[in-house]
């Protein structure tokens, strides 16, 4: 079956020309022995199952068609180059294509197969999915069209005319317009979804051709993308890395500002001039973001799936949205659109409206809070004749997209996310031309083109939404100092202030100036209070102004139907109408007293006042949200498991950003799953949720985070308890409440924490690495560091894994500054931890920061200065045994008790800070949190701890826990405590607990735990012995001063000088403190026997560290035995036996 | 259930309290694995992962002790509630005692859910006190024993019928005690802790 060159032309015409004869007939009989070939889709008549076959080389058919194609391709190969050095002028614009040519074509197969050759690509004579990226095709038989996927395996299908032109223009076209026209009229179907659909952006109405990318495209649009060119289809494997280069606090109100960055390593790339021209300028334009394709080793593979749909802003601009659904049987991909939530929310105007308000504050932050206190006062002044105006733009999401259209201007327009043949998509906005032919917001296209044919559709224009917006609100607070935002298009002014113009004629100056400065026209209502005025709004549209004189408020509302009055929902107008209630007249008959047992004090109540033209809201009073939160209910399919936890990782990562955008954290965490009904089928509206039930579930915890990792992890947390086949999902959202302002919530429990934390962390630095938890102690702090980059609160759950990710990441895309996941600032990381690290990484990270972390190094050791500024750099973590095997030894035991073991401390925390790397080794650590069946589990940090778990256990097993941490890690517990600000100065607090005035310390009472703080504090703390007022500092630094275990802990963390003084008043003190501990055995006994069993652990381990508190120890015990014994007949184990 | 027919507040912490028992009690001698391992399934309570009995005589015999016991425990006459695993000398190996105070002055209305909080801590620190414990021979015995402060009257109900003297045997000295958590929320007092025999216990014995 050898073939020489010279007929292996005669071959492929004949095998690719018997394809479509041979594969209905063949296929079927010849799959069972064609492994290799069942993609090889009518590859070849002759048959695998010839007997004369057997006597071949080749053991199956398999293999003798690999070496053929193998052969072939060489073959092709050869010709290839000489082709190219006969013509040089040629330009290998098909770098990277491989075609596959069925049936007839015109050119034929042969032609076309020589431009291939020409220009740099490939003819495979085999139709093969991993080897061909486009399939040549003039005409298809029905049954092809009908199974597509099976036939192309979402392979593109274009008309060989995309070659001609494409060697005419002497460069790679975008093969879209010359998709197959039998598919590009065919309806979208789910799985072609999945891959980026898209139009010429030069075109101005919206085709929506299907296309099957082979890989995941990005649209590129550039700026001066009059041709064609926005797509680089030909690469297809480009890999975009995509950087955020905005800061996260931004990232809310100004859209992201994305670029995309071209991988040197890209084989593909043969278009690199495109990605630079990328848009660079406009901020704005952020998101051409796409192409997700993690670099795949060959570039036949075929892999998922980003849909792309492009619109067309001034022919220039495209916002994809991508979307990532569904399972894709044929493809082995794992990919998907890593972006979907971020895309979503971009291209969605339910998120632009509901994040508009932060762009809102952050422009005009003075002016939203400056006055809202000072025209509190004269509240009962002013609402007698207050003046208020609303103020609303008319069809705002239209009449901005059509203000660059004139000639729409008095067409029916309408706005839609997007335009697919099928008319499933929901009109977003319309004007009053469209109005007027029924059409309405939340309408099917289709539906809406049913009751106006002529209805032109346009997409979103976001960046103008907003351009108008700010231009609106600019002109507001021009006017007027008393702007209360209402939504982006949409405001009251209290014009109380303006007494000496009339409200009507501002008003009108106003609308004429926004006309002038937008283009889009607005209409003003003018009453006495914002009830009213909104109203007047009302009745003032399109286009106008209505005032409606106070003495006239009755007049209108008497004949004004309810559902007219804001607060009035569908159900509020039903029950009222079965009441004979339809007009705000009729409402006022009832009476005060009636309407609110019919429908509760408030509701009531506002019927009752708006029915009268009652409303004593002020202008201004901006109403604190309850919830934020975010909800994708739209092209959500998910294939698997991993893809749903990615989605909600995203999502998380939305509310987190939107709750920092708030300045707000939240305690409680809502996960809402739309599952599909178990007969709903796939909805009419085009990726839409269908028909679902609506479940949720809620978790609160009892610090209140914005940050992301918890967040991840409560929602992983929730998700999970959903037990739900991610298939079935239709939508999801998170939504936190039980806000609270994330200022407050960070600086009220500081007292407690931070400088406990700071304190017991400061001892721990000793510690030293043992060797074989560095590694994982690196990545450890990689993460941190990220973590405290963000302002957010430190609570990882890296894993390991992530962790070397993050740390691989800068190192591989080194020299791009702004990379998402992007290294902490130097002044972040943990010097303690850096120098500890082996050599290799120490150079590594060294690299990251170029070169920068080595003279910081060096300088912190010449800077032989100890202040206490040190305490800056987080410690060093102590060391860490990871074999879980030393536990049993430390007795891994309950979480009350403090695990850790340190030994080889030093008393002396200068030494510590400035030579880490001398210090003494420590002993293994111990903790064991222990899952439910693991015996002895060693958490080493708390990143392996459940934080939603910890959050939720009572305050005192809190401590406990982190009480058995090692205590370097306390700090990202502060996290999970209350948010601490890290430049607190531990020492100078204790300094100034030290200096109170001395005397003598007297007889101890037995009511030693009386009051707030417990007598004996005072007593400690005026006692002149150094370890009775040591022990009161305590006091205030521990973590919960009202329990002695707290207190001793930090005891036994802070005891960084030596505790033992020999005095005069030793006995004393011996004394004291004994008394003092039986007064707190005799209060705790009876209800607490766990309090006075963690307090002797401890007492019993500084005993081991001070002859005071053996003494003490040795003194006490006895008695403690004793009261045990009497109440519950037995012995506390202080000492463990079993 | 229970719950609702009693309004008065020790009736409802009895019945917050019998639930909890009932739950913690299961987890306890899930814990201790006397049953193979398939005897329990994963249930969610207050919010935690919990053991229940599959079986069906021994989560009734877990659920009618301990239901056995809420009017006692609602008139504040049992003190301890203590499982105890013993040897086939029906010599203890291990008790797990349930110490109860409830507070029968207490007068006004209580929630589940603000005992939950604290309740919850109590499964979350069994969980993971198998450390604690020692290891059981085979073929162990376990009991529910509920120790009161005074005899109830025998009429007092038909499920105090239930209840016999039990025949386990009494260490001679005074165990070790080791607690597990501890709470005390009006007003409810709950403690759990071990007891193991003393070391000269054991050598005597």
């Amino acid at each position: 079956m050898s073939l020489d060159s010279s007929n292996s032309k005669q071959r492929s015409i004949n095998s690719t020309s018997s394809n479509n004869q041979s594969n209905t007939s063949n296929s079927k009989k010849r799959k069972s022995n064609q492994k290799t070939l069942g993609m090889a889709w009518g590859a070849n008549s002759l048959s695998g199952s010839r007997p004369s076959f057997r006597s071949s080389p080749f053991s199956d058919f398999g293999s003798y068609m690999a070496v053929k194609n193998k052969k072939l391709q060489n073959q092709f190969d050869a010709q290839a180059s000489n082709s190219s050095r006969s013509d040089s002028y040629t330009k290998p614009i098909f770098d990277g294509v491989s075609i596959f040519v069925d049936g007839f074509t015109i050119p034929s197969s042969q032609e076309l197969r020589q431009y291939m050759l020409n220009y740099g690509g490939r003819f495979e004579n085999y139709f093969s999915r991993h080897r061909v990226t486009h399939i040549i095709c003039s005409n298809l038989p029905d049954s092809k069209i009908k199974n597509l996927r099976s036939f192309s395996s979402g392979l593109p299908v274009v008309k060989p005319m995309w070659i001609l032109d494409s060697v005419a223009a002497n460069k790679l076209l975008s093969w879209v317009p010359y998709q197959l026209n039998q598919l590009a009229n065919n309806q979208p179907t789910l799985s072609s979804f999945f891959t980026p659909k898209s139009k010429p952006a030069d075109e101005g109405a919206f085709t929506n051709p299907i296309c099957e990318v082979k890989h995941e495209t990005g649209l590129l649009c550039l700026k001066d993308a009059s041709k064609d060119a926005s797509f680089s289809e030909a690469g297809n494997s480009f890999e975009w890395r995509k950087q955020a280069t905005e800061e996260h606090n931004k990232l809310m109100c100004e859209n992201s500002n994305k670029t995309l960055i071209d991988e040197p390593s890209n084989r593909y790339s043969e278009e690199p001039k495109e990605v630079e021209v990328l848009e660079p300028t406009n901020l704005q334009e952020d998101d051409e973001s796409l192409a997700n394709n993690r670099h795949q080793s060959c570039p036949e593979q075929s892999s998922a799936s980003v849909s792309s749909h492009c619109f067309d802003n001034r022919g220039i601009r495209g916002s994809p949205r991508s979307s990532v659904i569904g399972p894709s049987k044929q493809r082995h991909s794992t990919l998907k659109d890593p972006n979907f939530v971020e895309n979503y929310f971009k291209n969605s105007r339910l998120h632009f409206i509901g994040t508009w308000r932060n762009r809102y504050r952050n422009r005009f932050p003075s002016l939203s809070n400056g006055w809202t206190k000072s025209t509190n006062s004269d509240v009962s002044a002013g609402t007698q004749k207050t003046p208020i105006i609303h103020i609303d733009m008319d069809c705002f999401f239209v009449s901005v997209v059509i203000r660059s259209h004139p000639e729409l201007n008095d067409k029916p327009v309408a706005v839609c996310h997007s335009y697919n043949p099928k008319g499933t998509a929901e009109i977003s906005s319309a004007n009053y031309s469209a109005r007027d032919y029924g059409i309405k917001a939340g309408m099917f296209v289709r539906d809406a083109k049913g009751l106006c044919p002529q209805l032109v559709i346009l997409p979103y224009n976001f960046e103008a939404y907003e351009e108008v917006a700010d231009k609106f609100y600019n002109i507001l607070h021009k006017h007027c100092n008393r702007v209360q935002a209402v939504s982006c298009d949409e405001a009251f002014l209290d014009v109380t202030d303006l007494e000496g113009r009339d409200p009507q004629l501002l008003a009108s100056a106003i609308r004429k100036e926004i006309y002038e400065a937008t283009g889009c026209s607005a209409s003003a209502g003018i009453a006495k209070n914002m009830l009213m005025a909104r109203l007047a709004t009302s009745t003032a549209k399109p286009n106008g102004q209505c005032y409606i004189h106070p003495e006239r408020v009755d007049e209108y509302l008497d004949p004004l139907p309810l559902k007219a009055l804001p607060g009035i929902g569908h159900v509020l107008a039903e029950k009222l109408k079965n009441k004979n209630v339809q007009t705000c007249g009729q409402l006022r008959l009832i009476s005060k007293d009636s309407l609110q047992k019919d429908f509760g004090i408030k509701t009531g109540e506002m019927l009752w006042n708006y029915s009268r033209g009652v409303d004593n809201r002020l202008v201004g009073m901006i109403q604190e949200s309850k919830s934020v939160g975010a909800e994708v209910n739209w092209g959500v399919r998910f294939r698997d498991f991993q893809h749903a936890q990615h989605f909600l990782l995203d999502l998380c990562k939305e509310v987190s950003l939107r709750l920092q955008g708030c300045g707000v954290q939240g305690r409680t965490f809502t996960l809402k799953i739309k599952k599909r009904r178990k007969d709903a089928g796939e909805p009419t509206k085009f990726m839409g949720c269908g028909d679902c039930e609506n479940l949720s579930h809620s978790i609160t915890v009892s610090i209140a985070t914005d940050d992301i990792e918890v967040l991840q992890r409560i929602t992983k947390q929730l998700f999970g308890s959903f037990h739900i086949d991610v298939k079935d999902i239709r939508g999801v959202g998170l939504q936190v409440s039980r806000l609270e302002s994330a200022d407050t919530s960070r600086q009220a429990p500081e007292r407690n924490s931070l400088k406990s934390w700071l304190m017991s962390a400061s001892e721990s630095s000793k510690e030293q690495f043992d060797i074989n938890s560095i590694a994982k102690e690196c990545m450890g702090t990689d993460s941190e560091g990220k973590n405290m980059d963000g302002n957010s609160s430190v609570l990882h759950n890296a894993s390991v894994e992530n962790s070397v990710h993050g740390i691989n990441k800068p190192s591989n895309g080194e020299g791009c500054s702004n990379q998402n996941s992007s290294v902490p600032p130097l002044c972040d990381l943990d010097m303690g931890v850096v120098e500890s690290l082996p050599s290799e990484l120490l150079s590594e990270i060294n690299e990251i920061y170029g070169g920068k972390l080595f003279e910081l190094i060096t300088k912190r050791k010449v800077r032989g200065d100890n202040s206490s500024r040190s305490l800056c750099f987080i410690p060093p973590e102590p060391a860490l045994e990871v074999e879980a095997e030393t536990s049993h030894n430390s007795d891994p035991v309950s979480l009350s008790r403090p695990a850790v073991e340190m030994r080889d401390e030093q008393p002396i925390l200068q030494e510590l800070q400035t030579v880490p790397d001398s210090g003494a080794r420590s002993n293994s650590v111990a903790i064991s949190t222990a899952g439910l069946e693991n015996n002895d589990l060693v958490p080493s940090s708390l990143s392996q701890l459940d934080t939603s778990v910890l959050q939720q256990l009572p305050e005192e097993l809190r401590a406990d826990i982190f009480e058995a941490l090692p205590a370097h890690r306390i700090q990202e517990t502060s996290a999970m405590g209350p948010k601490t600000d890290n430049e607190r100065h531990p020492l100078g607090i204790k300094s100034a607990a030290d200096n109170q005035p001395g005397s003598t310390g007297t007889g101890l009472s037995n009511n030693l735990w009386i009051g707030n703080p417990p007598l004996w504090v005072d007593k400690f703390k005026v006692s002149n012995l150094p370890i009775l007022k040591f022990v009161a500092d305590m006091y205030y630094k521990a973590n919960s001063p009202e329990s002695l275990s707290s207190i001793l802990q930090c005891t036994l963390a802070e005891s960084l000088h030596p505790l033992d003084s020999t005095c005069d008043a030793w006995n004393e003190a011996i004394h004291s403190f004994n008394e003092l501990l039986m007064s707190y055995v005799k209060l705790k006994i009876v209800v607490d026997i766990e309090e006075i069993y963690v307090c002797f652990r401890l007492l019993r381990r500084l005993s081991t560290k001070s002859e005071f508190f053996l003494e003490v120890y040795n003194l006490t015990f006895p008695h403690l035995q004793a009261s045990v014994d009497e109440n519950y007949g037995g012995t506390l184990n202080i000492h463990r036996h079993n | 259930m229970e719950i609702k027919d009693n309004p008065s507040p020790q009736g409802e912490i009895a019945g917050i309290l019998i639930e909890f028992l009932e739950v913690a009690i299961t987890s306890v001698v899930s814990l201790k694995g006397i049953y193979p391992p398939g005897t329990f399934e994963r249930r969610k309570y207050m919010n935690v992962v919990v053991q229940r009995a599959r079986h069906p005589q021994l989560r009734e015999y877990i659920h009618s002790a301990v239901s056995g016991l809420l009017p006692f425990v609602q008139k504040g006459l049992v003190e301890r509630v203590a499982v105890i695993f013993y040897n086939t000398d029906n010599i203890p190996i291990e008790r797990f005692i349930f110490k109860l105070t409830v507070n029968q002055s207490f007068g006004s209305h209580v929630e589940e859910s603000d005992l939950e909080f604290s309740l919850r801590s109590f499964l979350i620190k069994l969980s993971v006190s198998r450390p604690l414990t020692t290891v059981l021979p085979r073929d162990c015995k376990w009991e529910i024993t509920a120790y009161f402060r005074a005899l109830p009257q025998v009429s007092a109900s038909k499920d105090a019928e239930m209840w016999i003297p039990t025949d386990t045997k009494q260490w001679q000295q005074p165990p070790l005690i080791t607690p597990i958590k501890s709470m005390n929320s009006e007003p409810l007092g709950l403690q759990l802790y071990l007891e193991h025999p003393s070391p000269s216990e054991l050598l005597s014995g």
